[in-house]
């Protein structure tokens, strides 16, 4: 009678410790994926920035640069006419510019009176992610006989295909 | 004998209550303390690409000789507390009206942007704030929840240098 109570003792601690062990293991395993959770948010943060600082290497091209993070306009015009002769230059699946500010209503592609948005490149090709930037977007005006540099606020949005993992 | 189990049975029943009381608590200070943390504040360079490309747009303010100013010159202009000769406004009053405009229609282009803060204040050489160039600029109502991103420039003056400094609040 004795030995059946102490055996029901013991299963009734080993039943306990288990229920404390198994506890503490379900608060270390919600803890650990909020863990994993912030690092990978940290990661897409990082490769964004990683794809970000790349686009300054297409505004640093001369055919499109005047100056850091500065698009001259009318390169834009012409280089937006060669689309076609100029597809084997650029390393991106699409390359577009937008006018941010002043602001607009409706989009007008370029080269027309009053547009706000260029169109460099479009490969048209599927599985592509797009990533942008602000830009200075400047021009070269003439106001009386005042000749002077006019630049807007703009947005770089590039177009890069993306790899497929096996 | 049958009085002395039931006290065994309660002890142990009241040893048991405390650890789960223990544990909760500890688990509600865990959680607090979490939740009341302010989400941290990171450099981004989105918004940094931002405020560059704000500092060369070029303002209808011509301090003189139609020679307009950047929002960089700008600045200058007002922490100088000089006019616009075009159009007669004080160079501070035209650089709060123009970064009122501004801000939206730069937020309009990010989905995620719930809440935006832009200071601009003068700093001294021996690193004191001594004075905002402009009052801070806030979409007011609105709380951050999600992560903030911020960057800083610095323009060098002969007392020290204007800094201004953009936080967006991306939320989740």
């Amino acid at each position: 009678m004795k030995n059946n109570k102490a055996q029901f003792k013991i299963q009734q601690m080993a039943f306990m410790i288990l229920a404390v062990f198994l506890f503490f293991i379900l608060i270390g395993l919600g803890f650990l994926s909020f863990q994993t959770k912030s690092l990978q948010g940290n990661y897409q943060q990082l490769q964004m920035d990683q794809a970000i600082s790349s686009l300054q290497v297409l505004t640093d091209m001369p055919e499109l640069s005047c100056g850091y993070l500065c698009l001259d306009e009318d390169k834009l015009r012409v280089m937006s006419r060669k689309s076609e002769q100029y597809a084997q230059f650029w390393p991106v699946a699409s390359i577009k510019v937008y006018k941010v500010y002043p602001a607009f209503d409706s989009l007008i592609k370029c080269p027309t009176a009053n547009c706000n948005y260029f169109e460099i490149y479009d490969s048209n090709q599927q599985n592509t992610q797009e990533y942008s930037t602000y830009i200075s977007l400047c021009k070269r005006v003439k106001e009386q006989d005042n000749i002077y540099d006019k630049c807007e606020i703009g947005k770089l949005v590039v177009g890069v295909k993306i790899k497929q993992t096996e | 004998m049958e009085n002395k189990q039931n006290k065994r049975a309660q002890q142990e029943m009241i040893g048991f209550v405390l650890i789960v009381v223990i544990v909760t608590i500890a688990a509600v200070v865990f959680l607090v303390i979490s939740l009341r943390n302010k989400p941290a504040e990171q450099q981004n360079v989105e918004v940094e690409n931002m405020l560059t490309a704000m500092f060369t747009y070029t303002t209808e303010c011509a301090i003189s000789n139609d020679d307009y100013d950047d929002l960089e010159d700008l600045l200058k202009s007002c922490y100088d507390n000089k006019k616009c000769e075009n159009n007669g406004k004080m160079a501070c009053d035209y650089l709060e009206g123009l970064l009122k405009e501004i801000m939206p229609d730069l937020i309009k282009t990010e989905s995620q942007i719930n809440y935006y803060e832009l200071q601009a204040f003068h700093r001294t050489l021996e690193g004191a704030n001594s004075r905002n160039i402009i009052k801070t600029l806030v979409n007011e109502n609105m709380k951050c929840s999600g992560k903030i991103m911020s960057a800083q420039k610095n323009i060098a003056v002969d007392s020290g240098s204007l800094i201004v400094r953009l936080s967006f609040c991306y939320g989740d």
